[in-house]
C-alpha cells in the first residue's frame, strides 16, 4: 500500500509538471500587436490567417515577419497604419474558415492575408468573394487562386505553380533530354507542379517521350525502393514534385544513391538556400531547381537592404516566404496611399495593376489576374554551401500564364 | 529488368521492413502486455529523433555524436515513457478502451506541443556518419551502406527481444501477463511494475526507431502520426501483441512496398494498404496468433 501511496503521489507532481509546461507554452502562442501609428493618419486592420503549428511553420513565421518588417517600414515612412491579427487555421480548410468569419465579423478586419496551404487559400479566397473582403494570398502557390479560381477581391504576391513550372521547362528545354521519369509527393502541389511542367515541356520541346510515373505518400521514410526503381527504368532525367515535407529526405536520399550523379534529377526549391542550409554535409551536387527568392541573388543594393533589415529583425537570411510577405504589406501600404482611404472598394480599385519597388526589381500586380509579375530564377545545387551555381533569372512575362489563358480557364469554370 | 536489380530492391525493401519493425514490435508488445491501445507510441518515436537530433548536434555531428546518440535517445524516451505510465497510464488499465484512447491521443497532442515548445517548429536534418556515406554497388546492385546497417540492427533487435522473452524470468513473467494477467496475479507477481517495464521497454524501441531514422527524415512535427499508421497496420496484420508476427508483416510490407515502387509505381501510395487488406481477409486475426 505504501509504495502505491508513493506512487500516486508522484504521480500528481509529474501532472502538475505537465500543466505548468502546458500553460507556459500556450502562452508563446497568442500573437497580434500593432505597429506604430503612422502620420497619414489612415488606419486599417489586417486578419492574418495562417498555419502557426506543424511543419509549415518554417515558411508562415517568414512570411509573418517579412509582413511585420513591411508593416513597421510604411509607418517609418509616414504611411498608413496597419494593424494586424492573427490566427492558426492548423492547415485546416474548416478551421481557416471558422477564423475568416470571426476575423470579419469580431475583428472588424477591412483585409484578409495568409495563407500557405493552397486548400486554405482557395476557401478563404470564396469567402472574400462572397462577402467583398480583399484578400491577399502570400504564401499558397496554387495556380488555381489567381487563375480558374480567380476573382476581384483576390491577389496573390508569390509565384504560382505554373510560373515555376514553366521557369523548369525552358530551363530542362535547353538540356539534351528526351526520356523522362516524373514523380513526386502525392498532393496537389506535387501533381499540380509536375503536370504542368509536362505540359510547358511538350509544347517547349515536341517529341519529349514520358517513361512513367512515381508518387509516394507524404512524410515518406525511405526513398531508396522508389530511386531503385526509377534507376532501373533509364530515363534521361527525372522530374520531381517534392513537397516541403518530403524535400530534404529525397535529397539525401538522392546523395545516398548517387542517383543524380547518373541521371539529372529536378526539383523545384532544391537550389533555395533554406533547403541547402537543412540539407549540410548531404548536398547532392549538379541537381537541377529553380527557385523564387534568393537573399544574394541578384546583388542588389535595394535585396542587400531587405537582406539585413529581415536579419536584423529575425537574426537569419529572409526565405521566399519572408519576401512575399513583405511584399504583401507593401502592396496593400501602397495602395491605401494610392486610394487615399481604407474603403475595401477602393483598396481593391488601386491594387489593380499598382507598381512597386521591392527587393527584386520593380513589380506590379497584373491588373486582369491581380498575379504579382514576379521573376523567377533556375539553377543548380552547388555541392557545399548554400549560394547555387549558374543562376539565371527569367522575367516574368516569360513565365506567367497570358491573361487570356488565365480569362480562358476563368470562363471554362 | 536485371536479377541484380531485383536483388538491390529486396535488400532496400527489407531495411525498410526493418525500421517498421523494431517501431511496430514496441507497439505490439505493449498491446499484448498491457493491453493498451497505445496512439502515443508516435509521440515516442517522434522524441527518439529530436533528442536525437539535440545529442548529436551536442557533440558536433561525426560519429561520435551519431553512436551517441543511438544509445542516449532510446534511454531518454524510455524514460519519458516510464513517466507517462507511472504519471497517467496506471489510472485507465481497468476503465474501457474508449478512455484509454482518448488519454494516450490526449498525450500525442501534448507531446506534440510539447515538441514544439522545446525544438520549435523548424526542420531538422541529422547527417550519417561518415561510414555510412554513399551506397555499396557492385556491378548494378546499388544499396545505401545506411540501409544495410538498419539490415544488421534489425535482425538483432528482434534476437534480443527473442532472447529477453524467451529466456529471461522478466519475459516469462511478460509473455505470461500476456496471456493471462489475472493467473499472474494470483500467483503473487508484482504486475504494476511488469507493466511500467514494458511500457518503457516499448518507448525504448520507439525511440530507438526515432534515433535511427533520424539521419534519413526530416526531424519534425508530424512525424508522429505518419509512422503510428503504419505501425498500426503492421501490428493488427502480424496479429494483436505478437512479435513475431509483427516481424513478418513488417518484411511483407517493407519488401511489398519496394517492388510496388518498381513494377507499378502508380501504385505505390496505396500499396501498403492493398497489401494489409488482402492479408486480413485471408487472415482476419492476423497472420500468428493474436493474444486478444
Amino acid at each position: 500500500m505504501r509504495t502505491w501511496r508513493f506512487s500516486r503521489g508522484l504521480s500528481f507532481v509529474m501532472i502538475l509538471v505537465f500543466l505548468l509546461v502546458l500553460v507556459l507554452s500556450g502562452c508563446g502562442t497568442t500573437g497580434g500587436t500593432s505597429a506604430k501609428s503612422g502620420s497619414s493618419g489612415l488606419t486599417i486592420k489586417v486578419g492574418i490567417i495562417d498555419t502557426y503549428t506543424g511543419p509549415p511553420t518554417a515558411y508562415t513565421q517568414d512570411a509573418l515577419d517579412g509582413f511585420k518588417l513591411a508593416v513597421n517600414d510604411i509607418a517609418k515612412e509616414g504611411g498608413p497604419k496597419i494593424e494586424y491579427v492573427t490566427r492558426d487555421d492548423q492547415y485546416k480548410v474548416d478551421q481557416a474558415l471558422s477564423w475568416a468569419k470571426e476575423l470579419v465579423m469580431n475583428e472588424k478586419v477591412d483585409v484578409l492575408a495568409g495563407t500557405i496551404n493552397s486548400a486554405v487559400s482557395l476557401a478563404v479566397s470564396q469567402y472574400a468573394k462572397q462577402n467583398k473582403i480583399p484578400f491577399i494570398n502570400w504564401g499558397a502557390l496554387s495556380d488555381e487562386i489567381t487563375g480558374a479560381k480567380g476573382h476581384r477581391y483576390v491577389f496573390s504576391t508569390p509565384p504560382n505553380t505554373a510560373m515555376i513550372a514553366k521557369t523548369g521547362a525552358i530551363q530542362i528545354s535547353q538540356l539534351p533530354y528526351t526520356k523522362f521519369w516524373l514523380a513526386g509527393s502525392d498532393y496537389e502541389y506535387g501533381h499540380l507542379v509536375v503536370s504542368d511542367f509536362w505540359t510547358d515541356l511538350q509544347k517547349l520541346k515536341p517529341g519529349v517521350q514520358k517513361l512513367g510515373e512515381t508518387w509516394w505518400k507524404i512524410g515518406e521514410p525511405d526513398f531508396t525502393p522508389y530511386l531503385t526503381a526509377i534507376r532501373a527504368a533509364k530515363p534521361d532525367a527525372v522530374i520531381v514534385g517534392a513537397g516541403a515535407a518530403d524535400i530534404i529526405p529525397f535529397m539525401k536520399a538522392l546523395k545516398a544513391t548517387g542517383l543524380s550523379k547518373q541521371i539529372p534529377v529536378w526539383i523545384p526549391q532544391s537550389i533555395d538556400a533554406g533547403t541547402l542550409r537543412a540539407l549540410g554535409n548531404d548536398q547532392p551536387e549538379g541537381v537541377l531547381g529553380t527557385n523564387q527568392y534568393f537573399y544574394y541573388y541578384p546583388d542588389t543594393a535595394a535585396n542587400k537592404q531587405f537582406e539585413q533589415e529581415f536579419k536584423q529583425a529575425t537574426n537569419r537570411e529572409p526565405g521566399f516566404a519572408g519576401l512575399y510577405g513583405y511584399m504583401a504589406g507593401k502592396y496593400l501600404g501602397a495602395a491605401i496611399q494610392k486610394a487615399g482611404s481604407t474603403d475595401r472598394e477602393k483598396i481593391v480599385d488601386a491594387l489593380e495593376g499598382l507598381t512597386l519597388d521591392t527587393p527584386v526589381g520593380q513589380l506590379t500586380m497584373r491588373k486582369e489576374d491581380h498575379q504579382s509579375l514576379d521573376p523567377l530564377f533556375y539553377g543548380k545545387t552547388p555541392g557545399t554551401g548554400v549560394v547555387a551555381n549558374g543562376l539565371v533569372q527569367l522575367s516574368p512575362d516569360k513565365v506567367m500564364p497570358s491573361v487570356e489563358d488565365v480569362m480562358n480557364a476563368r470562363a471554362k469554370k | 529488368m536485371s536479377v541484380s536489380m531485383l536483388a538491390s530492391q529486396l535488400l532496400v525493401g527489407l531495411s525498410r521492413g526493418m525500421i517498421y519493425f523494431i517501431v511496430a514490435a514496441g507497439l505490439t508488445l505493449v498491446f499484448g502486455v498491457l493491453r493498451v491501445i497505445n496512439f502515443t507510441h508516435g509521440s515516442f518515436y517522434m522524441l527518439g529523433a529530436f533528442i536525437g537530433y539535440s545529442v548529436a548536434a551536442g557533440i558536433g555531428h561525426g560519429s561520435a555524436g551519431f553512436w551517441l546518440m543511438l544509445v542516449l535517445a532510446p534511454l531518454a524516451v524510455a524514460g519519458i515513457s516510464l513517466l507517462v505510465e507511472r504519471g497517467f497510464l496506471q489510472f485507465v488499465y481497468r476503465r474501457e478502451h474508449l478512455i484509454q484512447v482518448l488519454l494516450t491521443y490526449a498525450l500525442v497532442l501534448i507531446a506534440g506541443d510539447l515538441v514544439k515548445f522545446f525544438w520549435g517548429s523548424q526542420y531538422r536534418s541529422l547527417s550519417t556518419p561518415p561510414i555510412f556515406t554513399g551506397s555499396f554497388a557492385t556491378g548494378s546492385i546499388t544499396v545505401p551502406k545506411y540501409n544495410v546497417f538498419l539490415l544488421l540492427v534489425g535482425p538483432l533487435v528482434a534476437l534480443g527481444l527473442w532472447l529477453f522473452l524467451s529466456h529471461t524470468r522478466f519475459g516469462k513473467i511478460c509473455r505470461a501477463t500476456a496471456t493471462d494477467r489475472e493467473m499472474v496475479d494470483i500467483l503473487g507477481v508484482n504486475s504494476t511494475w511488469i507493466f511500467a517495464a514494458v511500457f518503457a521497454l516499448g518507448g525504448w524501441l520507439a525511440g530507438l526507431g526515432g534515433a535511427l531514422m533520424a539521419p534519413v527524415v526530416n526531424i519534425s512535427l508530424g512525424m508522429d502520426a505518419n509512422t503510428i499508421i503504419y505501425a498500426f497496420l503492421i501490428v493488427v496484420v502480424g496479429g494483436l501483441g505478437n512479435i513475431w508476427g509483427a516481424l513478418i508483416s513488417s518484411l511483407i510490407i517493407g519488401v511489398g512496398e519496394a517492388f510496388g515502387a518498381l513494377f507499378m509505381p502508380d501504385w505505390a501510395v496505396v500499396l501498403p494498404y492493398i497489401i494489409t487488406g488482402v492479408l486480413l481477409i485471408l487472415r482476419p486475426s492476423g497472420l500468428l496468433k493474436s493474444v486478444w
